[in-house]
């Protein structure tokens, strides 16, 4: 058996987690039907059996450094089968929020992300500063003349000004977070545990993203994969479009070249980034409200919390703006096209400044989980050779088999049993 | 005794719905202190579950005797009187004064019959012996089981061709078969009424995870008591029901949807202990058996925690901590999957036979009684003030069934002095 080791409980971090979505964590009587059920729990220390006995002993420290809650994909097949209604994917996504918020910088970020009282600060910021931008450029929200967005707020001196700073900073804050959060994930490995690289571990997530395939593999939310690359490709789709449109004004002012200005014409250099961005933008919004629609059939499996409905809206709202101020811009209809335009720089800041704190986080802390976990050989999910099992008297039944790959020999010390 | 043949009961008396062992008790220790009783038992015969069983724990000793001893008591008691394939249609009236309709089904065979067995020999139709959980078959006539008391045979005229054939009939020489025999309803005068109309094992087929239909040795616990009994169909010879090869790899699944939201929300009590007991069952015949026990915790209650250590010992049973959530065949063996909580990786185990511990859902409702969320008996409940006993009250093993059936004769026995 496990020698005795001090576990010492943080029942305000208990707390946090079940404030964050996980309220039902104390309902686990740890039967683990949660970590067979799993398609995706390796078979060495799966998960989220042991997630859940930490979160109710509030082992933080275990917790958010933890790759396994990142390996989690929330389909929800543990909420489906828990006996208890302990709802475990809904306490790995509670534990992922406060893994934001852990390491978010500066630290307040993750403390105006912690509660949905704070969101209006959270629109204000961006609303307030745009309405700056705008009026130092001596623009403003009924320009004259027809419709040109860049009346409003140029590119360059405007939304670029504004964006871009912000944008290399969410990046570096980003950075900081991240840099933490693979040094407590590596802390957790033994160091003979051999590594794969950084590099070739990456290859291997992004071949596995192309298509969803992990993904793929849920039961009880099976639908939720197209959404999920919809939403995925959407985005991918307008930052590029974005990036087209940045390369056209900055080469044009900069560099003196020939390209086009906004608003692109639908035709020669004008269109790529026409049809990329519109196509995109229904892609998105599609995603978007098949995500909005999954989780309204699929209430009791897979309840959505505050934070991470917030963000779906955000979401949908920039693809909604986006895709309406070029409508009523189309239309002639200045009174809508300049208010919804402001709207959407709104929306496009919370994603792009807010990438840290925000759901859209889980883009990079998933990322990086998974390839800490392919660069340790955690995440293979090959089945090992059946555990041998002989007439053996009881004595030598609580014998441990060697450790697996990916866990250290203090992890296998510790086993908290949660009364039921 | 007297098994009653009137079509009412006129004098007062205690009817206790359910003739296993704890409406038997009830019935015995409340006849025996005076009070007339009434058995209305659904089947063709006295006895329940308990008859089913191979042994007892923790003693690992056979039922029977015990049964017996009970019939001997009845058989001696004029105030008792039963009714078999009988079921309890409504119950009228108020506390201490109740009427109840009881329904009777005809046996087709009446009390002449010897157990001589020829109609069997004649008998041309076969069906599933659901003594034994349908592992083997009957005759359309038969004998519920080689003990059954009353010692009488039996015909299932949903298979019996009727006396369009007549075999039976012609071969019986003691005039004991009347195919004509009519269903009847007996009125009966209660002072008292008892619910012990018992437990059935949980529909494995719902646990979905659990691979009840992907195999047929794929087996619950109450199948296993069969599988071990002199008297069942294996002659007590442990084999796989699929191709009756020795089953010496037995993985027993405990909580087999209990304690589940999902399934029953109540632990059974007794299923942690009916496994360790097979366990015992197993190793008595394969020296070399591999016996696995996964659970979530084992519950072996007051005294019983020694049966456990026993059974540890003497069974030798490799015990997991961690829910099976997944039982697969593959290529004739059965792979069951669970987290080895302890251990610290998931487990697969290849096993002959697997054992689910299916735990006791009540059997059965009475109009008239009141049940709780789970639908076991609210005892003393109701304007009849019916009254529960043994696993109609609440999941409970035998020894607690006989000691709470023995408190309920009294209950009811006050009842009957107070009306």
């Amino acid at each position: 058996m496990s020698e005795a080791q001090l576990i010492k409980p943080d029942l305000g971090y208990v707390k946090e987690v079940m404030n964050a979505g996980g309220e039902s964590l104390k309902k686990c009587y740890q039967c683990a039907t949660c970590s067979v059920v799993c398609e995706l729990a390796p078979d060495g220390k799966p998960f989220p059996r042991k997630e859940m006995v930490w979160a109710q002993w509030g082992q933080k420290e275990k917790l958010v450094n933890n790759p396994d809650v990142w390996l989690c994909h929330q389909c929800s097949d543990c909420t489906a089968k828990c006996p208890r209604d302990a709802k475990p994917g809904e306490v790995l996504a509670a534990v992922r929020r406060t893994a934001y918020q852990h390491f978010a910088w500066p630290g307040f970020m993750g403390g105006l992300f912690s509660d949905a009282r704070y969101l209006p600060v959270l629109f204000a910021i961006p609303a307030v500063l745009i309405w700056l931008v705008m009026a130092a450029n001596g623009g403003s929200l009924s320009p004259e003349g027809p419709i040109v967005f860049s009346k409003m707020m140029p590119i360059t001196t405007g939304v670029d000004l504004l964006f871009l700073p912000f944008a290399f900073l969410a990046l570096f804050s980003a950075f900081v977070g991240l840099n933490e959060f693979w040094k407590g994930m590596d802390a957790q490995v033994e160091a003979s545990v051999p590594r794969k690289g950084f590099v070739p571990a990456a290859k291997e997530l992004l071949g596995e993203l192309i298509f969803h395939a992990t993904f793929k593999k849920c039961i009880s939310s099976a639908n939720r994969s197209t959404a999920h690359m919809l939403v995925f490709y959407g985005f991918i789709g307008l930052f590029v479009t974005t990036n087209i449109v940045l390369v056209y004004e900055w080469g044009h002012k900069l560099l003196g070249l020939h390209l086009p200005q906004t608003p692109l014409p639908f035709s020669g250099l004008g269109l790529p980034p026409k049809i990329i961005g519109n196509v995109s933008a229904i892609a998105l919004l599609v995603g978007g409200v098949l995500m909005i629609n999954n989780r309204m059939t699929n209430k009791k499996d897979n309840p959505a919390s505050t934070y991470d409905w917030v963000f779906l809206s955000v979401i949908l709202l920039v693809g909604l703006t986006g895709f309406l101020a070029q409508l009523t811009r189309l239309a002639n209809m200045a009174g809508l096209a300049y208010p919804i335009y402001f709207l959407h720089l709104v929306f496009v800041f919370y994603i792009i400044a807010y990438l840290p704190y925000s759901k859209l986080a889980h883009l990079l802390y998933r990322s990086l989980a998974i390839i800490h976990a392919k660069n340790v050989g955690r995440d293979a999910l090959t089945l090992a050779a059946p555990a041998a099992v002989a007439a053996v008297p009881a004595a030598a039944v609580s014998a441990e088999p060697a450790p697996e790959a990916g866990e250290t020999a203090e992890e296998k010390k510790e086993n908290p049993e949660a009364s039921a | 005794m007297t098994e009653e043949k009137r079509h009412t009961v006129d004098e007062k008396s205690i009817v206790v719905v359910g003739g296993g062992i704890s409406g038997l008790t009830t019935a015995i220790e409340a006849a025996e202190a005076g009070q007339p009783v009434v058995i209305v038992e659904k089947n063709a015969y006295l006895g329940g579950r308990v008859a089913q069983n191979y042994q007892y724990f923790p003693k690992m000793c056979p039922p029977t005797c015990g049964l017996e001893i009970n019939f001997q008591r009845i058989r001696k008691n004029p105030a008792i009187r039963y009714f078999t394939q009988a079921e309890v249609g409504k119950i009228a009236g108020e506390s201490g004064n109740m009427d109840v309709a009881v329904k009777v089904s005809p046996r087709y065979v009446n009390e002449k019959c010897t157990g001589c067995n020829k109609c069997v020999e004649v008998c041309p139709v076969e069906r599933d012996n659901e003594f034994n959980y349908g592992l083997d078959k009957t005759k359309a006539i038969y004998l519920p089981h080689e003990a059954a008391f009353p010692f009488r045979y039996v015909i299932d005229m949903s298979v019996c061709k009727g006396s369009g054939c007549n075999k039976c009939v012609e071969a019986c020489k003691y005039g004991a078969i009347d195919l004509d025999m009519k269903e009847k309803t007996v009125e009966v005068k209660a002072g008292a009424v008892v619910s012990a109309t018992g437990w059935k094992p949980y529909d494995a087929k719902k646990i979905d995870t659990l691979g009840f239909e992907s195999s047929p040795d794929v087996i619950t616990n109450v199948v296993m008591e069969r599988l071990s009994a002199p008297n069942g169909p294996t002659q007590g010879k442990i084999t796989r029901p699929s191709d009756g090869k020795e089953a010496k790899r037995v993985v027993f699944v405990q909580c087999s949807g209990s304690r589940d939201r999902l399934h029953l929300p109540f632990c059974s009590s007794v299923c942690c202990l009916a496994s360790l007991k097979q366990a015992g069952y197993v190793r008595s015949q394969y020296e070399d058996a591999e016996i696995t026990m996964f659970y979530i915790d084992v519950r072996a209650p007051g005294k019983l925690e020694d049966f456990f250590t026993k059974a540890q010992e003497e069974f030798k049973i490799n015990l997991v901590k961690g829910k099976v959530a997944k039982v697969t065949p593959k290529g004739g063996e059965i792979e069951v999957e669970a987290e080895d909580i302890l251990g610290g990786g998931k487990m697969r185990v290849k096993a002959d036979m697997v054992v689910l511990a299916t735990g006791m859902e009540p059997a059965a409702t009475i109009p008239g009684v009141v049940y709780d969320e789970n639908s076991f008996v609210v005892s003393g409940a109701g304007s009849a003030r019916t009254l529960g006993a043994g696993c109609a009250k609440k999941p409970v093993d035998v020894a607690g069934s006989v000691q709470d059936a023995t408190g309920v004769a009294l209950k009811a026995i006050q009842a009957m002095v107070r009306s």
